[in-house]
């Protein structure tokens, strides 16, 4: 071997790997970055002091939230199967009454309509155990004994919340009917007569409030108590949710130092998907953490920075240490 | 998947749910033979059920003419293409292996639930129409075939029986209220239910979500998505009518709309009782002795495998590889029994739209003998036979002779209006 030639110890080496994981791991709790697989990952809601605006999913106060990649793939455990593999990123923040869930997903089209009859919307949904506990259900709608609260936006509801209910005449502005008898007869109108949350013509909200207990089970909750709004900017879409973090025990339950978990879904309207036909996650745990959501949107890049030039610059320097060493 | 029994299969079969049936069911016969397309099936259904906003589009009933027209376009050719391209050359009967649970033979091919169940992403082979193929409900109304390869032309000798050169025909269709209904089956939120006392089929407004894949898997296209309801609505079978809810006939049970108004008298609906799974044997109700024991009126396409609950009489001068086709290989009997009726046949056939109540039971009280002849060759006579027939309680509705009275005024009266 040449003087010339860099030469490392196998001391040497083990000592420098074992520090540059210490650093890496450290640098990653300090940023809440989760590198796991799904079931593992957790999304962290940190209080947060400064307002979260319903409406604006943009809101620079998202930038205080730690984002977490969660996979999804398609539903193909009961027909109808569909939908394929995406990722989404979610946040989470609370204001100690209210708890927020920011999704952020690609999609190529914006799908607003479903009034004509091979058009369906784009959509998106959360899911949570009823009763948090070790006894989490199946991420697929729950399982009888262990039900599941599903929050689920469609941007069809929030198009009839901004621009009025489209109605046939919206959809086709060119039609011509001599007359509807009975017009203003409920009767004629069965499913908003009996009370389809689908059918209704004054929605206050973008977002179904649902329970279920299995496939096929799923049921409108008789408190429409969610919120949400999703907006649709450069080939993605982002939404937020937002409950109050204490609601009744019948539904999905927050509180401050307590974890429960969280799983997501995601439609595409354009490629016609519709319930079953969807990207699935499996269930993520889903912390309300008492601690302070900071200021600083590039905070967590920031620190992978650091970390990363750290671990270079402690391994150039056991480098030379260990070569002066060998040459000394 | 369960295993069900389907008779007009002649075999079991897979399916959702495991076999449950109501008490009763709605069934009806259809004689195409007599209609004249008339729509006023189409439009006292659309006056009772469909005219409101978001109806637009919508015939619970409609009648297309065969081979082109459709309604949605083109639904059952699209279906019959999507069965053979997942079983090619399979769709064929053993016609030969005849019995009481198979009265025609056995089917070979697969149903469009079994077609489905290789790739198991859907319930049913099914489709989702586009917009535009339900415009024009009554597209290529009237229009024949011709001969084969000729454009706008006729058949030199078009209309000569058994079998014209120059045809069309004219299908009735609402709902089949199926005893395996494609859309029960489609529907993942379960808002789709057969009515345990009349097996009306029913979709339940408050759950359903408007997925439209009852639309997409109800092999007939009798599902159909209302928009500004956001939900999908279907034929309801009457079922007030049926119920006898209807103040007209104080609790008897009545025909659906679409029957009691037919001008051609070509429908006659009732319900069936139903014992271990099939129809009870009950050759005094008139849809069983036209279905079961004579054997004259035949399920929609069969080989989809819902067991349709309307029958047809199939049109007499139709090539009979186009009817096989559609209503499987009872055909050549069911055309030869029409086209010779028996006595008894003759008397039933008057029963037909001659009163608004279901009829339940019938009698025949035998007459005189009024005819003697040769029809396709072959002797008939003619009896003046008195068919009666009873409602729900047992009570006289309508009674009928084969010779319709006739009256001839008096002198007095000539001109009387």
């Amino acid at each position: 071997m040449g003087g010339g030639e860099l030469r490392i110890t196998a001391g040497w080496t083990v000592a420098g790997i074992i520090a540059l994981a210490l650093i890496v791991s450290v640098g990653l709790t300090l940023s809440d970055m989760r590198l796991a697989s799904s079931q593992t990952i957790t999304l962290v809601a940190k209080r947060s002091e400064v307002e979260v605006p319903l409406d604006d999913p943009f809101a620079r106060v998202w930038n205080r939230a730690n984002p977490v990649e969660a996979p999804l793939s398609a539903q193909n455990i009961t027909p109808p199967k569909g939908g394929g593999d995406r990722t989404i990123t979610a946040r989470a923040l609370h204001d100690g009454e209210r708890l927020y869930i920011l999704m952020e997903w690609d999609d190529d089209s914006e799908d607003l309509l479903v009034s004509r009859q091979a058009e369906f919307s784009d959509a998106a949904a959360v899911q949570f155990p009823v009763a948090p506990g070790e006894n989490v259900p199946a991420f697929c709608m729950g399982d009888p004994t262990s039900p599941v609260n599903i929050w689920q936006w469609k941007a069809a509801w929030q198009a009839d919340m901004e621009q009025g209910f489209v109605d046939v005449q919206d959809a086709y502005p060119d039609m011509q009917v001599d007359l509807y008898p009975f017009e203003e007869e409920a009767e004629f109108y069965p499913a908003r007569a009996v009370g389809n949350v689908f059918a209704q013509d004054d929605r206050t909200t973008a977002v179904d409030n649902l329970l279920a207990g299995s496939f096929g089970t799923l049921t409108q909750a008789p408190d429409q108590v969610v919120q949400g709004t999703g907006v649709w900017r450069d080939g993605s879409w982002r939404l937020v949710f937002a409950r109050d973090l204490n609601v009744g025990e019948d539904y999905s339950q927050f509180a401050e130092e307590e974890s429960t978990n969280i799983a997501f879904a995601v439609w595409d309207g354009a490629r016609g998907e519709r319930d079953g036909i969807k990207s699935v996650s499996q269930f993520l745990t889903l912390e309300v953490s008492p601690d302070v959501a900071e200021p600083g949107g590039g905070v967590t890049v920031w620190i992978i920075v650091v970390v990363v030039l750290g671990a270079v610059a402690l391994t150039l320097v056991l480098a030379l240490y260990g070569r002066q060493r060998q040459n000394g | 998947m369960a295993k069900v029994y389907n008779w007009q299969l002649g075999r079991e079969m897979d399916y959702r749910f495991p076999e449950a049936h109501p008490q009763w069911q709605f069934a009806a016969v259809f004689n195409i033979n007599r209609c004249i397309a008339c729509q006023t099936c189409t439009m006292a259904c659309k006056s009772t059920w469909t005219f409101s906003r978001g109806q637009e589009f919508m015939w619970w009933n409609n009648v297309e003419t065969k081979p082109y027209g459709g309604y949605p376009h083109h639904w059952d050719v699209k279906l019959l293409q999507l069965l053979e391209e997942a079983n090619p050359g399979g769709q064929v009967w053993n016609g030969a292996q005849q019995g009481d649970r198979q009265p025609y033979g056995i089917y070979q091919g697969q149903t469009i639930f079994e077609a489905a169940a290789e790739a198991g992403n859907e319930t049913a082979l099914g489709y989702l129409p586009t917009e535009q193929e339900w415009t024009a409900p009554n597209l290529y109304e009237d229009t024949a075939k011709g001969p084969q390869g000729a454009r706008n032309k006729l058949h030199s000798e078009g209309t000569r029986l058994p079998e014209h050169n120059t045809w069309f025909f004219y299908l009735q269709r609402i709902c089949n209220h199926c005893t395996y209904p494609g859309c029960v089956a489609a529907c993942p939120r379960n808002a789709i239910y057969k009515r345990p006392e009349d097996g009306i089929v029913l979709i339940d407004q408050e759950r359903c979500r408007g997925y439209r894949k009852c639309v997409e898997q109800c092999p007939y296209k009798k599902s159909m998505y209302r928009p500004n309801m956001r939900v999908s609505e279907k034929c309801v079978g009457c079922y007030p009518r049926v119920e006898g809810s209807d103040p007209l006939t104080k609790g008897i049970p009545m025909e659906a709309r679409c029957m009691a108004t037919c001008v051609g008298k070509i429908r006659m609906q009732g319900l069936v009782r139903i014992e271990d799974g099939d129809w009870a044997e009950d050759a005094s109700n008139p849809l069983y002795y036209l279905v079961r024991k004579e054997r004259v009126a035949l399920p929609l396409y069969p080989q989809f495998g819902t067991e349709p609950n309307i029958y047809y009489i199939p049109p007499r001068w139709v090539p009979r590889p186009y009817l096989r086709q559609m209503f499987g290989p009872g055909v050549d009997e069911a055309i030869d029994r029409y086209t010779n009726p028996s006595r008894e046949l003759q008397a039933v056939l008057q029963l037909f739209r001659a009163s608004q109540k279901i009829i339940f039971r019938y009698e025949i009280e035998e007459g005189e003998k009024v005819l003697d002849t040769e029809i396709n060759g072959r002797p008939f006579q003619m009896y003046n036979d008195t068919v009666i027939g009873f409602d729900k309680e047992g009570n006289e509705a309508v009674r009928l002779s084969l010779e319709e009275p006739f009256h001839v005024r008096s002198e007095q009266y000539q001109n009387s209006i």
